[in-house]
Protein backbone atom coordinates (compact mmCIF):
# COMPACT_ATOMS: atom_id res chain seq x y z
CA UNK A 1 0.00 0.00 0.00
CA UNK A 2 1.26 3.38 -0.91
CA UNK A 3 0.81 6.59 0.86
CA UNK A 4 0.06 9.48 -0.59
CA UNK A 5 3.16 11.00 -0.32
CA UNK A 6 4.16 8.08 -1.92
CA UNK A 7 1.91 8.43 -4.93
CA UNK A 8 3.00 11.97 -5.36
CA UNK A 9 7.18 11.06 -5.35
CA UNK A 10 6.41 8.19 -7.74
CA UNK A 11 3.80 9.58 -9.28
CA UNK A 12 5.68 10.14 -12.82
CA UNK A 13 6.62 5.90 -12.78
CA UNK A 14 4.06 4.98 -11.99
CA UNK A 15 2.12 6.32 -15.17
CA UNK A 16 4.62 4.06 -17.10
CA UNK A 17 2.49 1.48 -18.79
CA UNK A 18 3.33 -1.70 -17.44
CA UNK A 19 5.18 -0.36 -13.97
CA UNK A 20 1.84 1.36 -12.11
CA UNK A 21 1.07 1.14 -8.13
CA UNK A 22 1.92 -2.34 -7.79
CA UNK A 23 5.32 -1.70 -9.34
CA UNK A 24 5.65 1.06 -7.10
CA UNK A 25 4.61 -1.46 -4.21
CA UNK A 26 7.25 -4.09 -5.29
CA UNK A 27 9.84 -1.45 -5.13
CA UNK A 28 8.79 -0.54 -1.54
CA UNK A 29 9.77 -4.42 -0.56
CA UNK A 30 12.70 -5.16 -2.16
CA UNK A 31 16.28 -5.30 -0.56
CA UNK A 32 18.86 -4.31 -3.03
CA UNK A 33 22.47 -5.25 -2.00
CA UNK A 34 25.45 -3.29 -3.85
CA UNK A 35 28.84 -4.33 -4.19
CA UNK A 36 30.66 -0.98 -4.10
CA UNK A 37 30.26 2.60 -3.69
CA UNK A 38 32.61 3.63 -6.41
CA UNK A 39 31.54 4.59 -9.92
CA UNK A 40 28.66 2.13 -10.92
CA UNK A 41 27.66 2.25 -7.14
CA UNK A 42 27.48 5.94 -7.03
CA UNK A 43 25.11 5.67 -9.60
CA UNK A 44 23.21 2.60 -9.17
CA UNK A 45 22.21 3.47 -5.47
CA UNK A 46 21.17 7.23 -6.82
CA UNK A 47 18.77 5.77 -8.84
CA UNK A 48 17.57 3.11 -7.24
CA UNK A 49 16.92 5.38 -3.96
CA UNK A 50 15.02 7.95 -6.16
CA UNK A 51 13.19 5.32 -7.74
CA UNK A 52 12.16 4.46 -4.23
CA UNK A 53 13.74 0.39 -3.41
CA UNK A 54 12.83 -0.41 -0.09
CA UNK A 55 16.12 -1.08 1.09
CA UNK A 56 19.69 -0.54 0.05
CA UNK A 57 22.77 -2.03 1.40
CA UNK A 58 25.97 -0.96 0.48
CA UNK A 59 29.44 -2.02 1.46
CA UNK A 60 32.46 -0.90 0.42
CA UNK A 61 35.60 -1.02 2.66
CA UNK A 62 37.62 1.85 0.72
CA UNK A 63 37.84 5.44 1.56
CA UNK A 64 37.01 8.63 -0.63
CA UNK A 65 40.40 9.82 -2.14
CA UNK A 66 40.49 13.12 -4.15
CA UNK A 67 41.35 11.02 -7.54
CA UNK A 68 37.63 8.92 -6.82
CA UNK A 69 35.65 12.47 -7.77
CA UNK A 70 35.74 12.89 -11.00
CA UNK A 71 33.32 9.59 -11.45
CA UNK A 72 32.03 8.67 -7.72
CA UNK A 73 29.25 11.28 -7.78
CA UNK A 74 27.82 10.23 -4.36
CA UNK A 75 31.10 11.64 -2.61
CA UNK A 76 32.50 15.24 -2.53
CA UNK A 77 36.02 17.10 -1.38
CA UNK A 78 34.56 16.78 2.43
CA UNK A 79 34.23 13.45 2.11
CA UNK A 80 38.33 12.78 1.19
CA UNK A 81 39.40 10.33 3.75
CA UNK A 82 36.46 9.06 5.25
CA UNK A 83 34.22 5.87 4.55
CA UNK A 84 32.65 5.86 1.14
CA UNK A 85 29.76 4.10 2.78
CA UNK A 86 29.31 6.77 5.28
CA UNK A 87 29.15 9.60 2.29
CA UNK A 88 27.31 7.50 0.13
CA UNK A 89 24.44 6.61 2.54
CA UNK A 90 24.46 10.61 3.43
CA UNK A 91 23.94 11.52 0.03
CA UNK A 92 21.60 9.32 -0.73
CA UNK A 93 19.50 9.80 2.83
CA UNK A 94 19.16 13.51 1.25
CA UNK A 95 17.90 11.93 -2.14
CA UNK A 96 15.36 10.28 -0.63
CA UNK A 97 14.51 10.22 3.19
CA UNK A 98 12.12 6.96 3.03
CA UNK A 99 14.71 4.58 1.64
CA UNK A 100 16.38 2.70 4.12
CA UNK A 101 20.24 2.69 3.64
CA UNK A 102 22.46 0.08 5.45
CA UNK A 103 26.01 1.19 4.91
CA UNK A 104 28.69 -1.53 6.11
CA UNK A 105 32.68 -0.66 5.66
CA UNK A 106 33.99 -3.60 5.25
CA UNK A 107 35.85 -5.53 2.48
CA UNK A 108 34.28 -8.26 0.59
CA UNK A 109 35.72 -11.91 0.78
CA UNK A 110 34.93 -15.64 0.38
CA UNK A 111 34.17 -15.86 4.42
CA UNK A 112 31.68 -12.94 4.39
CA UNK A 113 30.31 -12.71 1.42
CA UNK A 114 26.97 -15.04 1.98
CA UNK A 115 26.83 -13.28 5.72
CA UNK A 116 26.79 -9.45 3.63
CA UNK A 117 24.40 -10.68 1.31
CA UNK A 118 21.88 -11.98 3.32
CA UNK A 119 18.40 -11.68 2.51
CA UNK A 120 18.79 -9.67 -0.48
CA UNK A 121 16.85 -10.12 -3.18
CA UNK A 122 19.39 -9.02 -5.89
CA UNK A 123 23.01 -8.26 -6.24
CA UNK A 124 24.26 -5.21 -8.19
CA UNK A 125 28.00 -5.57 -9.07
CA UNK A 126 29.34 -2.35 -8.87
CA UNK A 127 33.01 -3.75 -7.98
CA UNK A 128 36.19 -2.76 -9.54
CA UNK A 129 38.47 -6.22 -9.83
CA UNK A 130 37.29 -9.96 -11.38
CA UNK A 131 37.85 -12.01 -8.07
CA UNK A 132 35.11 -10.14 -6.46
CA UNK A 133 32.63 -10.04 -9.19
CA UNK A 134 33.30 -13.75 -9.44
CA UNK A 135 32.78 -14.31 -5.34
CA UNK A 136 29.60 -11.65 -6.22
CA UNK A 137 28.32 -14.28 -9.37
CA UNK A 138 29.07 -17.29 -7.32
CA UNK A 139 26.90 -16.28 -4.26
CA UNK A 140 24.05 -15.06 -6.45
CA UNK A 141 23.91 -18.83 -7.96
CA UNK A 142 24.26 -20.47 -4.34
CA UNK A 143 21.37 -17.87 -3.60
CA UNK A 144 19.23 -17.83 -6.78
CA UNK A 145 19.20 -14.68 -6.92
CA UNK A 146 19.69 -12.23 -9.90
CA UNK A 147 22.56 -10.64 -10.36
CA UNK A 148 23.81 -7.24 -12.70
CA UNK A 149 26.71 -7.07 -13.79
CA UNK A 150 28.75 -4.14 -15.23
CA UNK A 151 32.39 -3.29 -15.72
CA UNK A 152 33.88 0.13 -17.22
CA UNK A 153 37.14 1.08 -18.59
CA UNK A 154 38.22 4.73 -20.09
CA UNK A 155 35.17 5.31 -22.38
CA UNK A 156 34.21 2.05 -22.56
CA UNK A 157 31.29 -0.42 -20.46
CA UNK A 158 29.73 -3.57 -20.54
CA UNK A 159 26.18 -4.84 -18.68
CA UNK A 160 24.87 -7.97 -18.83
CA UNK A 161 22.31 -9.31 -16.15
CA UNK A 162 22.41 -12.83 -14.89
CA UNK A 163 19.35 -15.20 -13.89
CA UNK A 164 20.16 -18.20 -11.95
CA UNK A 165 19.72 -21.44 -13.68
CA UNK A 166 18.19 -19.59 -16.79
CA UNK A 167 20.71 -17.22 -18.12
CA UNK A 168 24.27 -17.34 -18.54
CA UNK A 169 26.64 -16.56 -15.74
CA UNK A 170 29.90 -14.38 -15.65
CA UNK A 171 31.98 -17.62 -15.50
CA UNK A 172 29.84 -18.81 -19.05
CA UNK A 173 31.40 -15.99 -20.91
CA UNK A 174 34.95 -14.90 -18.85
CA UNK A 175 37.84 -16.82 -17.65
CA UNK A 176 40.32 -15.96 -15.76
CA UNK A 177 41.21 -12.72 -14.11
CA UNK A 178 42.47 -9.78 -15.42
CA UNK A 179 45.50 -7.57 -14.52
CA UNK A 180 43.97 -5.00 -11.80
CA UNK A 181 45.07 -1.73 -10.62
CA UNK A 182 44.18 1.99 -11.29
CA UNK A 183 42.01 1.81 -14.68
CA UNK A 184 41.33 4.85 -16.58
CA UNK A 185 38.14 6.05 -16.89
CA UNK A 186 36.15 9.54 -17.41
CA UNK A 187 33.11 9.78 -14.98
CA UNK A 188 30.38 9.85 -17.99
CA UNK A 189 31.26 5.90 -18.87
CA UNK A 190 30.01 4.53 -15.04
CA UNK A 191 27.44 6.75 -15.74
CA UNK A 192 26.10 5.28 -18.80
CA UNK A 193 26.65 1.70 -17.67
CA UNK A 194 25.19 2.43 -14.05
CA UNK A 195 22.03 3.58 -15.48
CA UNK A 196 21.83 0.56 -17.69
CA UNK A 197 22.50 -1.57 -14.86
CA UNK A 198 19.84 0.60 -12.55
CA UNK A 199 17.22 0.04 -15.37
CA UNK A 200 17.51 -3.70 -15.61
CA UNK A 201 17.13 -3.82 -11.77
CA UNK A 202 13.80 -1.72 -11.62
CA UNK A 203 12.59 -3.85 -14.46
CA UNK A 204 13.68 -6.75 -12.95
CA UNK A 205 11.71 -5.71 -9.37
CA UNK A 206 8.79 -4.26 -11.40
CA UNK A 207 8.58 -6.82 -13.54
CA UNK A 208 8.52 -5.50 -17.32
CA UNK A 209 10.13 -5.52 -19.65
CA UNK A 210 12.62 -7.75 -21.44
CA UNK A 211 16.37 -8.42 -19.21
CA UNK A 212 19.63 -8.15 -20.36
CA UNK A 213 19.60 -11.94 -19.95
CA UNK A 214 21.67 -13.92 -22.27
CA UNK A 215 23.27 -10.87 -24.13
CA UNK A 216 26.64 -9.02 -23.18
CA UNK A 217 26.09 -5.21 -23.91
CA UNK A 218 29.16 -3.52 -24.78
CA UNK A 219 29.20 0.12 -24.63
CA UNK A 220 31.86 2.51 -27.10
CA UNK A 221 31.57 6.01 -25.93
CA UNK A 222 34.16 6.67 -28.45
CA UNK A 223 31.93 5.70 -31.22
CA UNK A 224 28.82 5.98 -29.04
CA UNK A 225 28.05 2.68 -30.34
CA UNK A 226 26.27 -0.07 -28.20
CA UNK A 227 26.77 -3.99 -29.37
CA UNK A 228 24.92 -7.08 -28.12
CA UNK A 229 26.62 -10.58 -28.04
CA UNK A 230 25.14 -13.42 -27.49
CA UNK A 231 26.15 -15.28 -24.51
CA UNK A 232 24.68 -18.76 -23.39
CA UNK A 233 24.97 -21.05 -20.50
CA UNK A 234 27.91 -23.40 -20.55
CA UNK A 235 27.02 -26.83 -18.91
CA UNK A 236 30.47 -27.41 -17.31
CA UNK A 237 30.39 -23.71 -15.62
CA UNK A 238 32.41 -24.21 -12.65
CA UNK A 239 29.48 -21.51 -10.90
CA UNK A 240 26.15 -22.42 -12.39
CA UNK A 241 26.77 -26.15 -14.53
CA UNK A 242 24.95 -27.66 -12.55
CA UNK A 243 21.99 -25.92 -11.71
CA UNK A 244 18.97 -27.09 -13.75
CA UNK A 245 17.79 -24.85 -16.81
CA UNK A 246 15.13 -23.10 -16.08
CA UNK A 247 14.35 -21.23 -19.28
CA UNK B 1 37.49 -18.78 -46.01
CA UNK B 2 37.82 -15.10 -46.18
CA UNK B 3 36.73 -13.62 -42.71
CA UNK B 4 36.37 -10.63 -41.50
CA UNK B 5 37.99 -9.58 -38.11
CA UNK B 6 36.66 -5.93 -36.53
CA UNK B 7 39.58 -5.07 -34.11
CA UNK B 8 38.95 -3.52 -31.18
CA UNK B 9 40.97 -0.05 -30.69
CA UNK B 10 43.90 -1.13 -28.69
CA UNK B 11 44.62 -3.83 -31.47
CA UNK B 12 43.80 -1.49 -34.47
CA UNK B 13 46.65 0.96 -33.14
CA UNK B 14 49.14 -2.06 -33.73
CA UNK B 15 47.61 -3.02 -37.38
CA UNK B 16 48.30 0.36 -38.40
CA UNK B 17 45.09 1.98 -37.48
CA UNK B 18 42.70 -0.54 -39.63
CA UNK B 19 39.57 -1.33 -37.67
CA UNK B 20 38.50 -3.59 -40.26
CA UNK B 21 41.04 -6.76 -42.14
CA UNK B 22 40.40 -9.87 -44.24
CA UNK B 23 41.85 -12.66 -43.09
CA UNK B 24 41.36 -16.85 -44.47
CA UNK B 25 41.28 -19.43 -42.15
CA UNK B 26 39.18 -22.39 -41.69
CA UNK B 27 39.34 -21.84 -37.13
CA UNK B 28 39.40 -18.60 -35.28
CA UNK B 29 42.99 -19.57 -34.23
CA UNK B 30 44.30 -19.66 -37.50
CA UNK B 31 42.69 -16.46 -38.55
CA UNK B 32 44.12 -14.84 -35.29
CA UNK B 33 47.42 -16.70 -35.75
CA UNK B 34 47.25 -14.75 -39.67
CA UNK B 35 46.92 -11.57 -38.39
CA UNK B 36 49.49 -12.16 -36.08
CA UNK B 37 51.93 -13.30 -38.70
CA UNK B 38 50.60 -10.06 -40.50
CA UNK B 39 51.43 -7.53 -37.55
CA UNK B 40 54.26 -9.15 -35.61
CA UNK B 41 53.57 -6.67 -32.50
CA UNK B 42 49.59 -7.96 -32.23
CA UNK B 43 51.19 -11.48 -31.11
CA UNK B 44 51.56 -11.15 -27.51
CA UNK B 45 48.14 -9.22 -27.04
CA UNK B 46 46.27 -12.03 -29.38
CA UNK B 47 47.21 -15.07 -27.73
CA UNK B 48 49.10 -16.29 -24.13
CA UNK B 49 52.76 -16.94 -24.11
CA UNK B 50 51.55 -21.41 -24.24
CA UNK B 51 49.66 -20.09 -27.48
CA UNK B 52 46.44 -20.21 -25.92
CA UNK B 53 44.10 -16.98 -26.25
CA UNK B 54 44.88 -14.22 -24.60
CA UNK B 55 42.75 -13.99 -20.85
CA UNK B 56 41.52 -10.43 -21.45
CA UNK B 57 40.39 -10.89 -25.55
CA UNK B 58 37.02 -11.67 -26.11
CA UNK B 59 36.00 -13.37 -29.56
CA UNK B 60 32.60 -13.08 -30.70
CA UNK B 61 31.75 -15.19 -34.23
CA UNK B 62 28.56 -13.57 -36.00
CA UNK B 63 27.85 -11.73 -32.99
CA UNK B 64 27.79 -14.93 -30.62
CA UNK B 65 30.11 -15.86 -27.81
CA UNK B 66 32.04 -19.13 -28.63
CA UNK B 67 34.07 -19.22 -25.05
CA UNK B 68 35.19 -21.32 -23.81
CA UNK B 69 37.12 -23.32 -27.16
CA UNK B 70 37.26 -19.60 -29.19
CA UNK B 71 40.61 -21.05 -31.32
CA UNK B 72 39.06 -24.65 -32.34
CA UNK B 73 36.09 -22.77 -32.94
CA UNK B 74 35.48 -23.37 -37.14
CA UNK B 75 34.34 -20.54 -39.27
CA UNK B 76 32.99 -20.31 -43.02
CA UNK B 77 33.20 -17.53 -46.18
CA UNK B 78 31.79 -14.41 -45.10
CA UNK B 79 31.98 -15.21 -41.37
CA UNK B 80 32.65 -11.86 -38.70
CA UNK B 81 34.68 -11.59 -36.17
CA UNK B 82 34.04 -9.40 -33.43
CA UNK B 83 37.60 -8.90 -30.79
CA UNK B 84 36.64 -7.16 -27.66
CA UNK B 85 38.78 -6.59 -24.52
CA UNK B 86 37.71 -7.72 -21.19
CA UNK B 87 37.59 -4.53 -18.64
CA UNK B 88 37.18 -4.86 -15.05
CA UNK B 89 36.79 -1.10 -13.73
CA UNK B 90 33.83 0.45 -11.56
Amino acid sequence: MLSQEELERYSRQILINGFGEEGQARLKKAKVFIAGAGGLGSITATYLAAAGVRVIRVVDHDTVELSNLNRQILHRDEDIGKNKVDSAAKRLKDINPEVKIEAIAEKITEANISKLVADSDLIVDAMDNLPTRYLLNKTAIEKKIPFFHGAVNGFEGRAMTIIPGQTACLRCVYRGAVVEGSFPVVGVTPGVIGCIQATEVIKYIVGTGQLLGNRLLVYDGLNMKFTQFKVKRDPNCQHCGALKDKS
Amino acid sequence: MSVRIKLHRSLAKIADGRAVLEVNGDTVGQCLEQLAARFPNLKKKLFEKNGALSRILEIYVNGESIYPDELATAVKDGDELDTVMRISGG
